[in-house]
């Protein structure tokens, strides 16, 4: 007759993951998805706010007549620099072969000498690539003894950072719909939950039952969920990604452990944070009423 | 308040919501005391019990139940009050989503029983004590009413309560069972327990008399048991009608 407690508690609980948290998991885990989501969209409209960025290219006209030594030294310089990407030295029979192909005729030889100017051509970090900083640098370039003068199409950088202001506000200001719509959908769901156990809690205070043991179980619980959830909504977001790398290209790819890990510990963390919390509250608010109170 | 008293209550007033249900009630039970509260339905004798497990608040008069002041209780210390009592609640109050065991198990845990094997052999214990060991892995829904009652004896039973507080202990209970509950209850109560019962069956009362308080036009008295047989003579007569109905029934 004395068996152990584990005998005696197996069956219902396999009867409780069976039926009644089955759907709450999965509303937990649809809501995650969308934030994993979210997050995918910001990491990829940075992505592509950066490409646009470190695209921008700056010309770095050189005097003439400069030793290539010196040439190689200021690029060296320039490349040491923290807030260049990348750059690129353009001698002048380069720069002279396509703008020839660009104008379709050989000046050169028209005008029998080469009149253009080696350059650096220049490209900046992301985080530079906006009108103040390059403002700065500019100045900074002029200061070297080779430089004849640094040319930038100024319109230009002005568009791409004002419009991608644009852009990354309009989907930060979605992000946060998505992210209010998972607050409220999982609390609901928390809450329900808890709101179909009021009675259990009501006696379970009148057996003497403190509140910090009566809550306990509903935290481990709905923070398993969370984490349940956050399990079931990593794996739609994985298989999301493996059909939007065949169909597009540039977005991101499981080679980025890093990027991919912060954003499924941010959907775990959102899970158990979020489900946490929505417990707590919907367990106090029934520990605090009273019996007849619970009737509606 | 002399060191034998558990239970007492001085010229308290109780009320359900804001309604007056007794007034100047005067109630003292002591160690080893088994208490009878008689009284029409409605007349207030789950809400005398509930007022001394806290579950109603004590708002007029005063009163002291094991050590504990109800008036002044903070919410806070209503669980350490309400282990120091064993409750027969009238609606059961099993958890619905576990089983016998589990309810038990519950109670045990959450009152600082963490040795699975103690915790095990104390739910045996009680169990046997009202003949229910066999249904150990029911559910409660699994169980008729009469049974759940019992779990519910066998729950208040558990961390040996200085208090046990019964309101209608044998209301869904057959004669025979009835008053080997009751027995059981009174052998506790010779352990210096203080018992106090709400009942209607009057024919147990008959059979193990003892004090007995009664609940009548929102007063609470203390009556003595000849008088007490003289004004329930008449019921008397209803009940061994209802007895011959029942061996009537049962002949069919």
């Amino acid at each position: 007759m004395a068996k152990g407690g584990k005998d005696k508690t197996s069956k219902s609980f396999k009867n409780r993951l069976r039926s009644s948290y089955f759907t709450t998991i999965l509303s937990i885990s649809l809501v995650l998805f969308l934030i994993g989501l979210m997050g995918l969209l910001l990491l990829n409209s940075q992505r592509l706010s950066d490409y646009v960025k470190e695209n921008i290219g700056f010309s770095v006209i050189l005097k003439d007549n400069i030793k290539e030594v010196d040439i190689i030294r200021l690029q060296k310089e320039l490349d040491a620099t923290h807030y260049i990407k990348s750059t690129e030295y353009i001698p002048k029979e380069r720069a002279a072969r396509e703008f020839s192909e660009e104008l379709g005729e050989d000046f050169v030889t028209f005008l029998d000498y080469n009149p253009l100017l080696a350059s650096i051509e220049v490209k900046l970090y992301a985080g530079y690539a906006n009108p103040d900083s390059i403002a700065v640098i500019e100045g900074s370039f002029q200061d070297y003894a080779q430089v004849k003068e640094v040319y930038y199409q100024k319109n230009l950088v002005h568009l791409i950072n004002d419009n991608l202001k644009r852009i990354s506000f309009y989907i930060f200001i979605f992000s946060l719909l998505l992210l209010l719509i998972a607050v409220v959908l999982i609390n609901n769901t928390i809450r329900l939950s808890v709101y179909s156990k009021r009675f259990i809690i009501n006696t379970m205070q009148l057996v003497g039952a403190t509140n910090s043991f009566i809550r306990r179980p509903f935290m481990y619980n709905s923070i398993f969920q969370g984490l349940l959830g956050a399990a079931i909504a990593i794996l739609l977001l994985l298989g999301l990604i493996d059909v939007a790398q065949k169909e597009l290209s540039g977005v991101i790819s499981f080679k980025e452990y890093e990027l991919l890990s912060i954003l499924f510990a941010i959907v775990v963390a959102v899970g158990i944070v979020l489900t946490g919390i929505s417990a707590w509250f919907a367990v106090n608010k029934y520990l605090r009423m009273k019996a007849d109170e619970l009737y509606y | 308040m002399s060191l034998d008293t558990v239970v007492e209550l001085r010229k308290a007033a109780i009320f359900q919501k804001d309604q007056l249900i007794l007034s100047n009630v005067n109630l003292k039970v002591c160690k080893g005391d088994l208490v009878y509260l008689v009284g029409k339905v409605g007349s207030g004798k789950s809400s005398i019990l509930k007022t001394l497990y806290a579950e109603l608040p004590l708002k007029v008069g005063d009163g002291t139940i094991a050590g504990f002041d109800l008036k002044n209780i903070k919410r806070k210390k209503l669980p350490y009050l309400r282990r120091k009592l064993g409750i027969v609640f009238q609606d059961f109050q099993i958890l619905s989503d576990r089983n016998v065991f589990e309810n038990l198990q519950f109670v045990l845990k959450s009152t600082g029983w963490t040795k699975s094997k103690e915790i095990s052999q104390r739910i045996n214990e009680v169990l046997e004590k009202v003949h229910m060991e066999s249904k150990i892995l029911k559910m409660p829904h699994e169980l008729s009413g009469g049974e759940q009652q019992r779990v519910v004896i066998a729950r208040a039973l558990l961390n040996d309560p200085e208090i046990i507080l019964a309101d209608e202990p044998t209301g869904n209970l057959d004669p025979a069972t009835s008053e080997e509950i009751l027995r059981l209850l009174i052998e506790i109560s010779h352990t210096g327990r203080a018992i106090i019962i709400a009942t209607h069956d009057y024919p147990l009362i008959k059979k193990f008399p003892s004090i007995i308080y009664k609940c009548e036009d929102t007063a609470l008295f203390e009556v003595n048991a000849p008088l007490f047989d003289i004004e329930e003579k008449i019921l008397d007569q209803f009940v061994s009608k209802e007895g011959d109905l029942e061996i009537e029934e049962l002949g069919n």
